[in-house]
């Protein structure tokens, strides 16, 4: 394992050296739980934490930003077009095992399949990851956290360029990538001795007994979603608890869908932008002149679920596309997050099978 | 120096508007060429079936079938005006500049039915996109046995491409039977739904070694369905094209997604034995 320690009064020096290379991106604490991303500055620098709740607007905005501009229009004599790409140098400093996972699906999806989205390829290729293992149970994880279920955490093993965990009194440093291998030179970094690597396994056994939601039972829904066990009347269920706000795909750290608008921008200039979209919105499908294809509410509300669990989207995605930060079961007034939903299906999958059993 | 401009798929390519034709109410012929004849050059290699993503700046963007075959010269698209992108296309003046980028889609695999009957069966505006195939198995008529199209409308005024029919018919194995729902009194063909063409007297509908294209309003492809398979058709050889409002065209925005495919990169085209597989209606 390339792996360092610091000493954890050395954790600003470390910011220090990333703001040398990258803005640097942080988690700040708000008010009670509440917590966000925001570019270091020589004010909020003492702010910085090691432990706090992950914030809820996920930092996939720093490779896909909610609202991005593509292109813009110039529509004075000749009219033309430039590109416009905005990918500065950052570091993502803080980013939880689940969202580096989320991250890491993102690449999949908008750098593999047929077409390359240039965009995300330039912002993700500027991008540095420095990792924060969930150690702390009152402040990393919650009640909602499953990345256990996920296979995402409470440690990433790999996706990110570098990873902190804390020992205690001591920080763990492993590269994930010659990037953050680099890093291992400067002073502040000293060896790791295999007490160091014990002291790791030691935590990490203890924080995984923490986690309380053990509900998720994925690869049974996959089943049950795929062979099309699932009833209309179950997915109606499902479907009439949702409120179309869309706020589960918002803050889904591996929600992929835009929809693209053009707006002015200056006189006779106009910019073509992409905004993050969400299926269960009414107007997801909806074409010109009105038709809806989708027009059953139940299907476009439970379109995310069948999406994230069938099998043949975990065959092209190469997972499950969850990485159990638990946002949705936070954001949802309809109490159907991820878990909820699985849990719904495997009930009444346990139904079905005692209805098939007794002959009836 | 400049870094070499990266490969952007989002960036539409400048096309100059050369001419219109207006087809039915409301559907309009662009003729265009692009500003940049390496791009014509590359563009002009897309397949039957496949389409654009076209852009009327300070507008929109919407994604439209290219009803042209490769085998012809021209660059054309048929359009109805429809939402705000498509009404700002019809304002477009002669020598108006817009965008194309594309060809998209996978396009019917014509080179597959090559020895085969084609029955082609179109419903209003869907014979834009079915036009590109007719034109090129017409192109190669002799690969193809009998060729066959029938196409409905709801009046004689809804029936588009009607002036290329005398051209079409020069091929030796080429037939065409028209319907509409509601004759005017000029009207000396068919009456009646697309499908009630088939079992019109003097007319064989070949089912062996015969791919049926067929592609127009749900309510009629539903019926249409119904009589191929009356007739015989398994469902691997009746083969359609489908229609979503694709906002990006290359498969990341979602927008397009039936069931367990992406319309625009695992379609337009899809045999209806895979339509039936995708888990969402279409």
């Amino acid at each position: 394992m390339r792996a360092r320690v610091l000493a954890k009064a050395d954790l600003l020096a470390l910011v220090d050296c990333l703001c040398q290379d990258y803005e640097v991106i942080a988690p700040f604490a708000g008010r009670g739980r509440d917590s966000f991303f925001e570019p270091v500055t020589d004010q909020n620098r003492s702010a910085i934490r090691l432990h706090l709740p992950n914030p809820s607007y996920p930092p996939k905005r720093y490779v896909f930003p909610h609202i991005e501009r593509m292109l813009r229009i110039h529509l004075d004599d000749l009219p033309h077009i430039e590109p416009l790409y905005d990918a500065p140098k950052r570091a993502l400093f803080g980013i939880r095992s689940c969202d580096t996972a989320g991250i890491d699906h993102l690449d999949r999806f908008y750098l593999g399949r047929d077409y390359r989205d240039v965009y995300y390829a330039q912002l993700r290729e500027h991008l540095f990851l420095v990792n924060v293992v969930c150690t702390d149970p009152d402040l990393d994880i919650d009640d909602d956290c499953f990345c256990m279920c996920a296979d995402t955490g409470p440690a990433a093993r790999d996706h990110f360029d570098l990873q902190l965990m804390d020992l205690g009194e001591e920080l763990l440093a492993v590269a994930g990538t010659p990037a953050g291998e680099a890093y291992f030179s400067q002073p502040l970094f000293k060896k790791a001795t295999p007490a160091h690597v014990n002291r790791r396994r030691e935590i990490l056994a203890e924080i995984r007994k923490r986690f309380k939601l053990a509900t998720s039972w994925y690869a049974g829904t996959s089943r049950l979603i795929t062979l099309k066990k699932v009833s209309n009347e179950i997915w109606e269920q499902i479907g009439n608890r949702c409120l179309e706000c869309g706020g589960c795909s918002y803050l889904c750290p591996t929600c992929t869908c835009f929809t693209v608008t053009e707006r002015p921008a200056g006189p006779g200039d106009y910019e073509r932008v992409r905004i993050w979209d969400a299926c269960a919105l009414g107007g997801f499908t909806r074409m010109a002149g009105g038709f809806n294809p989708r027009r059953a509410a139940h299907d476009r509300r439970n379109r995310r679920f069948f999406h994230k669990l069938a099998h043949y989207f975990i065959q092209r995605d190469l997972s499950v596309t969850c990485v159990g930060c638990g946002r949705c079961i936070g954001v949802c007034h309809g109490a159907i997050g991820m878990p909820a939903v699985v849990e719904i299906l495997r009930q009444a999958s346990v139904g079905s099978e005692i209805h098939a059993t007794t002959g009836a | 120096m400049q870094p070499p401009a990266p490969d952007n798929v989002y960036l539409p390519k400048i096309a100059i508007l050369d001419r219109t034709e207006d087809e039915i109410a409301d559907v309009r012929t662009f003729y265009w060429h692009f500003d940049d004849p390496a791009v014509q050059t590359v563009f002009k290699r897309f397949r039957p079936g496949q389409f654009a993503q076209v852009s009327v700046f300070g507008v929109g963007e919407f994604p439209a079938s290219l009803p042209p075959s490769p085998t012809e010269p021209n660059l054309f698209l048929t359009v109805r005006k429809v939402g705000s992108v498509t009404a700002a296309l019809h304002q477009l003046k002669l020598g108006a500049r817009f965008g194309v980028r594309g060809p998209y889609g996978n396009g019917f695999p014509m080179q597959n039915y090559f020895g085969q009957n084609l029955v082609i069966v179109a419903g209003g505006i869907g014979l834009i996109p079915l036009r590109s195939c007719i034109v090129y198995a017409l192109h190669n008529h002799e690969r193809f046995r009998k060729i066959l199209l029938f196409y409905g409308a709801r009046t004689p005024g809804d029936l588009m491409y009607l002036n290329e029919l005398p051209a079409w018919q020069e091929a030796p194995n080429f037939e065409c039977y028209l319907t509409v729902d509601r004759p005017d009194q000029a009207w000396s063909h068919h009456v009646g739904v697309a499908g009630s063409l088939f079992k019109k007297p003097g007319v064989t509908v070949p089912v062996e070694n015969t791919m049926a294209f067929v592609c127009g309003p749900p309510i009629m492809f539903r019926f249409v369905i119904r009589d191929l398979k009356a007739m015989g058709f398994e469902d691997r050889n009746i083969i359609s094209t489908l229609e979503r409002y694709m906002k990006c065209g290359v498969g990341k925005c979602g927008h397009c997604c039936i069931g367990l495919a992406y319309v625009c990169t695992d379609g337009p085209v899809f045999t209806y034995e895979q339509i039936k597989r995708l888990g969402e209606d279409i």
